[in-house]
């Protein structure tokens, strides 16, 4: 509650938004403080069909983003995407093979793939302008940046977690676009 | 006690022009985001300036407007001013930067490099290959090269801007942003770094990207390092402050060290007497 402004959050109690006061505990950041709130709620108990949106997780301070891509990584398990103006990240975990399937009205084309902590000895990809074949990528090294979506579903299958990342259309999403 | 040498870092970059010590020359290079808002101070200091690509737009659009009071943005002022800030180089493929934007240039005189043929490299990666071959690498062991707009918008992008420098880690480099910076403290060296206090912090971080960290230590930070290891999935130094004005880094891999701006101190207004 260091950043919430005083008039908003007496305007949010009022309206009975539940305040949840956690400064007392500075060894985790806001994002993950919310994903644990989530997971231990009835949505995650009813349904394993579960998946958190977050905005606001990147740009400004470089910590504060590194940290919360440091979420993704935490939670492998929970379906999380962070969500700006420009693009989107997801992690796809190494314990899985991966099928995206892309919304090409409203993503794309320009994508990436990050081996963000660890090294890849070994990614293959489909449906990508540039694939990968058992292709090493590290940091100081290659890395898959400026690639493009070919078709419309991208396989992935990484002997490391790689975050996924694809770009969001500048049309198509805003609130003009779907006023009749 | 290790036998590693020491590499000094400090933010004189972000001092005014007559403070700085004479050691460090710059280059700086200007990427396709929102210029920071001490950009006419890194512009001051550098030796050689660069604009990538879309980077151009944004010295022609956005540097009039952090002089106000000087009437920049008058129509008959404004060429008159941009030319007081005219780039050495323009380089990059070319799809982003608007054709009045480049033809105003090549009319002042800018070197045009077009690399459009080249699409392995990033924007950045080929002003860094530019620089390094310029004679202001040759000149001086000192060379820091400055670079803004390497952050935020897509990630993918942000991530490629990230890996040029650990491609280049003999390579000065440091990434500015209005909220922060980032530079890369390479494992074959023990860091020193001094803070400029009434312009940097208290904010910052020690960031593994690439490869996890068995053993990191640190001195000066409010939460200090000690044969720590650090990688994503468990812990990484984020939200830590600085405590003191020399921090200490030593580890077996490479980091991102990144400090926050203050927001005070750096804008035109405040040098404006």
């Amino acid at each position: 509650m260091d950043s919430i402004r005083r008039d908003v959050l007496d305007f949010y109690i009022n309206l009975g938004t539940k305040v949840i006061d956690e400064s007392h505990d500075q060894d985790t950041t806001d994002l993950d403080k919310c994903i644990l709130y989530i997971r231990h709620s009835t949505l995650n108990q009813e349904t394993s069909g579960l998946q958190i949106l977050a905005t606001g997780a990147l740009g400004g301070r470089f910590d504060h983003e590194a940290g919360n891509l440091n979420v993704l990584y935490r939670y492998p398990d929970t379906r999380i995407v962070l969500l700006s103006d420009d693009c989107l990240i997801q992690l796809l975990p190494k314990t899985h093979r991966h099928e995206i399937h892309i919304q090409s009205s409203l993503e794309g084309p320009h994508c990436g793939l990050i081996p963000i902590g660890t090294p890849s000895a070994k990614t293959t990809t489909s449906g990508l302008q540039w694939d990968l074949s058992n292709t090493e990528m590290r940091f100081g090294g290659l890395i898959s940046t400026s690639n493009l979506v070919k078709e419309e579903k991208i396989t992935v299958e990484s002997d490391s977690d790689l975050l996924w990342t694809i770009s969001i259309k500048k049309t198509g999403l805003s609130i003009q676009d779907h006023t009749p | 006690m290790s036998a590693m040498d020491v590499m000094i870092h400090s933010s004189s970059f972000l001092l005014p022009c007559d403070e700085t010590s004479t050691g460090t020359r710059y280059a700086l290079v200007v990427l396709n985001q929102s210029l920071p808002r001490f950009t006419p101070l890194l512009w001051e200091h550098a030796k050689l300036r660069l604009c990538a690509d879309g980077g151009a737009n944004r010295i022609y659009d956005e540097l009039p407007l952090f002089f106000p009071n000087e009437d920049a943005l008058a129509i008959r002022n404004r060429s008159n001013f941009l030319k007081l800030y005219k780039p050495d180089v323009i380089k990059g493929d070319m799809d982003s930067i608007r054709r009045d934007v480049l033809d105003f240039y090549i009319n002042l005189g800018t070197k045009v490099i077009d690399e459009s043929h080249d699409q392995d490299t990033t924007d950045l990666d080929k002003c860094i290959l530019y620089i390094r071959h310029s004679t202001l690498n040759q000149e001086t062991s000192g060379l820091q090269i400055l670079a803004t707009g390497a952050l935020g918008g897509r990630f993918d992008h942000e991530a490629g801007n990230l890996n040029v420098l650990y491609r280049y880690p003999d390579t000065r480099i440091v990434l500015l942003s209005d909220d922060c910076l980032i530079q890369l403290l390479p494992k074959t060296h023990r860091h020193e770094i001094h803070i400029q206090s009434s312009l940097e912090g208290p904010h910052c971080g020690l960031i593994p990207i690439g490869t996890p960290s068995a053993k990191t230590t640190t001195s000066g930070l409010q939460w200090d390092l000690s044969n720590t290891e650090m990688r994503f999935g468990g812990l990484i130094s984020t939200s830590n402050l600085v405590k003191e004005e020399k921090i200490t880094v030593e580890s077996d891999s490479d980091l991102l060290w990144t400090i926050s701006i203050k927001k005070t101190g750096l804008s035109i207004q405040d040098h404006t007497p």
